[in-house]
C-alpha cells in the first residue's frame, strides 16, 4: 500500500504541475465550445430569455440557405487561392533570400521581407485600401503604364474584389511560408546539390529533383497549417471588404459575425460557427497525422 | 477552530466574488464619448458629479464607437452590463427587443428632475411600444459641408440649396480636374456599412420622404425612388467620386478635409474636425439641398439605463445630472455639438462659431427625423440598403428595382 502510494506521488507529481494549466485551458476551450454547440440547437438564443430547443432545425435551414453556400464557395476560393499565393510567393522568396550573397544584404532582405507578417490586420487592410483606391497608387501606376484607361475600383467591383482580397492575403501571409521554407532549406545536405551539379543539373532540375522532394514534409505541414488558419480568417476580410461589395467576398467567418452581431441571429451564427469548427477539425486531424508520421 | 475556518471561507468567497457584484452607490457608464475627446473632459465630468454626490461613484468605461453596440449586447447576455449606457438612436428597437433597455417614462416624470422633458430634443424620446427608452445628451443635425473654393472655381457664387443646383454644381466640380469630385458617397460594405444613413437618408428627408411606417419597412415608395434616381443621375453625370462601393465614411471625411471633394453630407459635428485639420480650407456648412422640404436627419449621443442594472435610481441620478442645463451645455461644448436639453442652447450659442450657429438655426427651424430607431434590425437594414444601392450605381438595377429589393429584404429581415 505504501509503495503504491509512493509510486502514485512520484508518477503523479508532473501531472499535478500540469493540472492548473489543464483546468484553465479546459475551461477556456470546452465551455465556449459547449455553449456554441448548445446555441446552435436553440432558436433565438441571447435575444430571448427562454429560447426554444429546435434540435437540428438550424442545420437544416442552413443547408437550404443560398447565402451559406455562396459564403462556403467564397471561403473555398479564398482559402485555396490564399494558400497557393502564400506557397508560391513564400517559396520563391525563400529561394532568393537563401542565395549566396553578402551576409549583410541577405540579413537586410530577410528582415524587410518578413515585415508584412508583423503588421496587424487593421494596418494591412488600411494600407491596401489606400493603395487600391480609385485615386490610389496602384491605379496611378497602371494608368501611367497605359494598362488601364480609367481607374478601377478594386475593392468595390464584384468582379475584382475577390482577386484584390487574395492579393492582400498573399502579401500578408507569405512570410510564414518563407521563414518555414528557409529553415527547411538549411537542412538540405549540400552534397545532394553537388552531386546533381556533377550530373549536369541546372537550377530548375535541382529545385524539382532535390529541393522539393527534401522539403516535401515541411511544405505539406505548413500548407495544412496555413489552410487551417486561412479557412477561419476573419479580421483581414472584414476590415478590407466587409464581405462586399454585395456579398462578393463574404466568407463563412464574416457570415458568422454578420448573423451574430449585425442581425442578432445568434443561433444561426452558432450553427455556421459549428460548421467551420467541423471542417477545421478535419484539417487539424490531417495536420496532426502528418506531424505524427514525420516524427 | 471550525468557526474560524467558516469565517475565513466566507471572507475568501466574498473577496473572490466582489468583482461580480455591484455595490450600492457604484455605477458603471459605458460609452464612446470619451474616446472622441482629447481634453479629459469626461474624467472631470465624473469627478464633478462624484463631488456633488458623495454617495455615488461612477466608473467610466470607454470603448470606440464601433465596439459599443457589440459590447452592450454581449455584456447583457452574460449579465455584466453597465448601468448607464451611451446609445445611438438606431439601436432603440433592436435593444428593446432583446430586453436591454429600461423604460424611462416614470423617471422622466419624477419631481426634482433638473430638466423638463419638454425641453429635450424630441427625436430620441418618441415612444416605441408605448415607452420612451433613451434621452439625448447632445444632438447634431446632418448638414452639407461645402468647399467654397471648389464651388467658386466651378463658377458658382453660393452653395446649392436645391437638388437641381446640387447636381449641377457637383458635376461642374468633378469636371475641374482629375482627382477632384463633386461629392463622395460612402457606400462601402466595410463595417459599419452605414453609408446610406449618412448621405441617402438626409437627401430623402429633404425630399419629404420616409422609409418606415411605424416599425414596418416602407422603402418602395415614390419619394425613395426619386431620391435613388437623383443619386443614379449624379453618378451617371460624373458628379459622384469614383469608387463609391469601396468608399468608407472615414475616407469620405478625409477626402473632404484634404480638399478633394466639393461637398460632404455628414453630421454637423464634423465641422470641428474639418476646420481643425485643414484651416486653409475655404469652408462653410449649409442645409442638405432640399427638394421641397426643410427636414433634416437628426443624430446625437443618447443615454439609457440598463434593464438589468441593480442601481437604477443612482443611474438616473447621474443621467439627471448630465441633462441639467449647465452640465448639458458643457457636455455639448466639449463635443462641439448642440445640447440635448434645449434650455442649454443659449449658453452654447454664446461664443459659438458661425457653423454652430447655422446648426442651431436648423435645429430650431426645421423638422428633425430619425427613423432607423423604429427598425427591428437597424444595422442589418442599412447593410442591405448599402448592398442594393451599390448594385444600382453599378448599373445592375434601376432605382425602382433597388427600392423593391430593399423592401423585400427588409421584410424578410424583420421576420
Amino acid at each position: 500500500m505504501t509503495s503504491m502510494f509512493r509510486h502514485m506521488t512520484t508518477r503523479g507529481t508532473p501531472y499535478l504541475f500540469l493540472l492548473p494549466g489543464l483546468v484553465i485551458l479546459g475551461a477556456l476551450l470546452s465551455v465556449p465550445l459547449y455553449k456554441v454547440v448548445e446555441y446552435s440547437l436553440y432558436d433565438n438564443v441571447i435575444v430571448e430569455r427562454e429560447p426554444t430547443f429546435v434540435g437540428l432545425d438550424n442545420y437544416a435551414n442552413l443547408l437550404s440557405d443560398s447565402g451559406f453556400w455562396s459564403a462556403g464557395l467564397n471561403t473555398i476560393v479564398f482559402t485555396v487561392g490564399s494558400v497557393l499565393g502564400h506557397m508560391v510567393v513564400g517559396i520563391g522568396l525563400a529561394l532568393l533570400v537563401n542565395a549566396d550573397i553578402a551576409p549583410r544584404a541577405r540579413t537586410f532582405f530577410r528582415s524587410m521581407l518578413i515585415l508584412p507578417w508583423i503588421f496587424t490586420a487593421v494596418v494591412v487592410a488600411l494600407n491596401w485600401q489606400l493603395l487600391l483606391n480609385p485615386f490610389g497608387l496602384v491605379n496611378y501606376v497602371l494608368q501611367w503604364l497605359g494598362l488601364v484607361s480609367e481607374p478601377l475600383d478594386w475593392l468595390g467591383n464584384p468582379d475584382l474584389a475577390m482577386w484584390s482580397l487574395l492579393l492582400i492575403s498573399t502579401w500578408r501571409g507569405y512570410p510564414f511560408i518563407m521563414v518555414s521554407f528557409l529553415s527547411g532549406l538549411q537542412t538540405v545536405p549540400k552534397e545532394l546539390y553537388e552531386a546533381a551539379e556533377i550530373d549536369g543539373a541546372g537550377f530548375w532540375h535541382k529545385f524539382w529533383h532535390v529541393t522539393l522532394p527534401q522539403l516535401k514534409p515541411v511544405i505539406f505541414g505548413v500548407a495544412l497549417l496555413d489552410l487551417i488558419w486561412t479557412f477561419q480568417l476573419f479580421p483581414l476580410v472584414w476590415l478590407s471588404t466587409g464581405g462586399g461589395p454585395g456579398r462578393a467576398t463574404e466568407v463563412l467567418s464574416t457570415l458568422t459575425f454578420r448573423l451574430g452581431f449585425v442581425d442578432f441571429q445568434f443561433a444561426q451564427a452558432a450553427t455556421v460557427a459549428v460548421s467551420i469548427l467541423i471542417i477545421s477539425a478535419a484539417f487539424t486531424l490531417l495536420y496532426l497525422r502528418n506531424e505524427a508520421r514525420r516524427l | 477552530m471550525n468557526k474560524f475556518r467558516l469565517s475565513a471561507w466566507t471572507f475568501a468567497a466574498a473577496t473572490a466574488l466582489t468583482p461580480f457584484t455591484t455595490q450600492a452607490g457604484q455605477i458603471e457608464w459605458l460609452q464612446w464619448f470619451a474616446a472622441e475627446d482629447t481634453s479629459g473632459y469626461y474624467d472631470q465630468l465624473v469627478a464633478d458629479f462624484e463631488a456633488a454626490h458623495p454617495d455615488i461613484t461612477v466608473k467610466l468605461v470607454t470603448q470606440p464607437f464601433g465596439k459599443v453596440r457589440e459590447s452592450i449586447v454581449t455584456d447583457n447576455a452574460i449579465g455584466v452590463g453597465s448601468d448607464v449606457l451611451g446609445l445611438n438612436m438606431p439601436w432603440t428597437k433592436e435593444f428593446l427587443d432583446i430586453g436591454i433597455l429600461e423604460p424611462l417614462d416614470e423617471y422622466l416624470t419624477r419631481e426634482g428632475n433638473s430638466f423638463a422633458a419638454g425641453d429635450l430634443v424630441e427625436a430620441p424620446l418618441g415612444k416605441i411600444e408605448g415607452h420612451t427608452w433613451m434621452v439625448p445628451l447632445n444632438a447634431f443635425p446632418f448638414v452639407m459641408h461645402v468647399n467654397m473654393g471648389l464651388v467658386r472655381q466651378a463658377g458658382f457664387e453660393a452653395p446649392p440649396t436645391t437638388w437641381e443646383e446640387f447636381a449641377e454644381q457637383a458635376k461642374a466640380i468633378s469636371a475641374l480636374e482629375d482627382g477632384i469630385s463633386g461629392i463622395g458617397m460612402p457606400f462601402s460594405s466595410q463595417p459599419p456599412s452605414n453609408g446610406p444613413i449618412l448621405t441617402f437618408l438626409p437627401l430623402l428627408y429633404a425630399n419629404g420622404g420616409r422609409i418606415m411606417d411605424g416599425s414596418t419597412p416602407d422603402f418602395d415608395n415614390p419619394k425613395v425612388v426619386e431620391t435613388l434616381q437623383l443619386l443614379k443621375d449624379m453618378q451617371d453625370e460624373g458628379g459622384i467620386a469614383p469608387g463609391a462601393a469601396s468608399r468608407t465614411g472615414g475616407v469620405d471625411l478625409e477626402e473632404f478635409i484634404a480638399g478633394r471633394t466639393g461637398f460632404l453630407i455628414s453630421p454637423g459635428v464634423h465641422s470641428s474636425a474639418i476646420t481643425g485639420r485643414n484651416a486653409e480650407l475655404d469652408y462653410t456648412l449649409v442645409r442638405v439641398p432640399s427638394n421641397g422640404e426643410q427636414a433634416y436627419r437628426v443624430h446625437g449621443w443618447e443615454l439609457g439605463i440598463s434593464a438589468s442594472s441593480d442601481n437604477k435610481d443612482d443611474a438616473w441620478t447621474f443621467v439627471n445630472y448630465l441633462l441639467s442645463p449647465e452640465v448639458n451645455a458643457q457636455a455639448a461644448q466639449a463635443a462641439n455639438a448642440l445640447p440635448g436639453n434645449l434650455k442649454a442652447l443659449d449658453v452654447v450659442r454664446e461664443g459659438a462659431d458661425p457653423t454652430l450657429i447655422k446648426q442651431i438655426d436648423i435645429l430650431e427651424g426645421d423638422t428633425p427625423v430619425e427613423e432607423m430607431r423604429q427598425s427591428p434590425k437597424a444595422a442589418g437594414s442599412w447593410a442591405v440598403m448599402t448592398e442594393e444601392i451599390q448594385a444600382m450605381l453599378r448599373g445592375d438595377k434601376t432605382p425602382e428595382e433597388t427600392a423593391a429589393a430593399v423592401q423585400a429584404r427588409w421584410l424578410e429581415l424583420a421576420q
